[in-house]
């Protein structure tokens, strides 16, 4: 269900995405440190179901609030002559490598884990 | 169960608007076909060139109404007088030949591109591009050829055109203009499609691996030059 779900969402946004007219080249940025944001979560998201202490309503706010708080930074940011959106990038990147660490770390042990008991069985 | 569903339909609207997003922001940058800046300043002038383009072109619609206008004011003031219609006549045949009218007729169109060659593989670079001299050489054969209009992307040939090198791009009548060149020519399409022949011009350009096509077409509009010309030293001699 949930995965019939993520696969419609895709489908649909992919579709509307490629028909909808292009946006003002101004607010591409703004819209580029959304997706970063939002793909922090994502990643994020997946490593505290790994960790087992995954809450959907503090999932959608991160996702949700990271995009626009990040737009946000981004504007003050530009009023200011100062580049925030560098860091907020830094920030959301970092955090993305090291929920990948850790869903890559879960990933292998449990894969050699498997290994280790063939072999077990095995002997 | 319902809970489920409340999940599964949250992570599907949010995939929605990831992929959207996604989706939308390549399209941007693959339309906007220059280094993506998230510079203030730059975006800034950007947006500042597309308004003024914005204003020239709404100032221009504005002058062709007033000369439609114009024409009109002046259709009205020639009626029932052979005099002035033949003096208007001779203004239209006066705008025709110096190309300040928009004209139809049988042609060419020739295509000057540059070579597709990888450069690196090129003694010379230079030669893989189309220059101000090949544009030059190719005009003059085709008014040779009994060419009566000619526009090179739009811009068009006029008593006070000049071709000039401006670096990556030429200049003709001080506009901008980039490769691939499309020049189109208004004459007797046999006779300017002599461009071709062996040991013409467009051979010369072919050998030098320059994209070169030739059309020959029953029906070509050449737009009218939209600038404006001024003489000021020169006088009628009596």
């Amino acid at each position: 269900m949930i995965a019939i779900a993520i696969l419609i969402g895709c489908v649909l946004g992919a579709i509307l995405g490629m028909n909808t007219p292009m946006i003002s080249y101004t607010y591409s940025s703004y819209l580029a440190i959304a997706i970063i944001a939002a793909l922090d979560s994502v990643f994020g998201g997946i490593t505290s179901v790994i960790k087992k202490n995954f809450d959907l309503k503090i999932f959608i706010t991160g996702f949700f609030g990271n995009a626009i708080l990040s737009i946000l930074l981004t504007i003050l940011g530009e009023k200011l002559n100062v580049d925030i959106y560098l860091a907020a990038i830094v920030v959301f990147v970092g955090r993305m490598f090291t929920n990948l660490a850790i869903i890559r770390r879960y990933y292998v042990d449990k894969w050699s884990n498997q290994l280790k008991e063939k072999n077990e069985k095995k002997d | 169960m319902k809970n489920k569903k409340a999940i599964s339909i949250v992570l599907g609207l949010m995939c929605f608007a990831l992929t959207l997003g996604i989706c939308v922001q390549l399209k941007t940058v693959k339309g906007s076909n220059s280094v993506i800046s998230q510079n203030y300043e730059e975006n800034n002038l950007k947006a500042e060139v597309l308004r003024y383009k914005e204003k020239y072109d709404n100032k221009y619609k504005e002058l062709e109404k007033a000369e439609k206008e114009l024409e009109e004011e002046r259709q009205k003031s020639i009626e029932n007088n052979s005099y002035l219609e033949q003096k208007e006549e001779e203004i239209k045949q006066g705008n025709k030949i110096i190309g300040m009218t928009e004209v139809t007729g049988a042609g060419v169109i020739v295509t000057l591109s540059d070579s597709k060659k990888d450069a690196s593989t090129a003694l010379n670079v230079s030669e893989l591009l189309v220059h101000d001299a090949d544009v030059l050489s190719v005009i003059n054969e085709l008014k040779n050829a009994g060419a009566e209009a000619i526009s090179i992307n739009d811009q068009r040939l006029v008593p006070t055109s000049s071709i000039v090198c401006g670096g990556n791009i030429i200049e003709i009548n001080g506009e901008k203009v980039g490769a691939p060149f499309e020049i189109k020519a208004i004459g007797l399409p046999e006779q300017l499609a002599a461009l071709s022949r062996p040991g013409g011009y467009l051979e010369i350009l072919k050998g030098a691996t320059v994209g070169v096509d030739l059309k020959k077409l029953n029906s070509i509009t050449i737009p009218k030059y939209t600038g404006v010309i001024t003489y000021k030293y020169a006088q009628n001699s009596k």
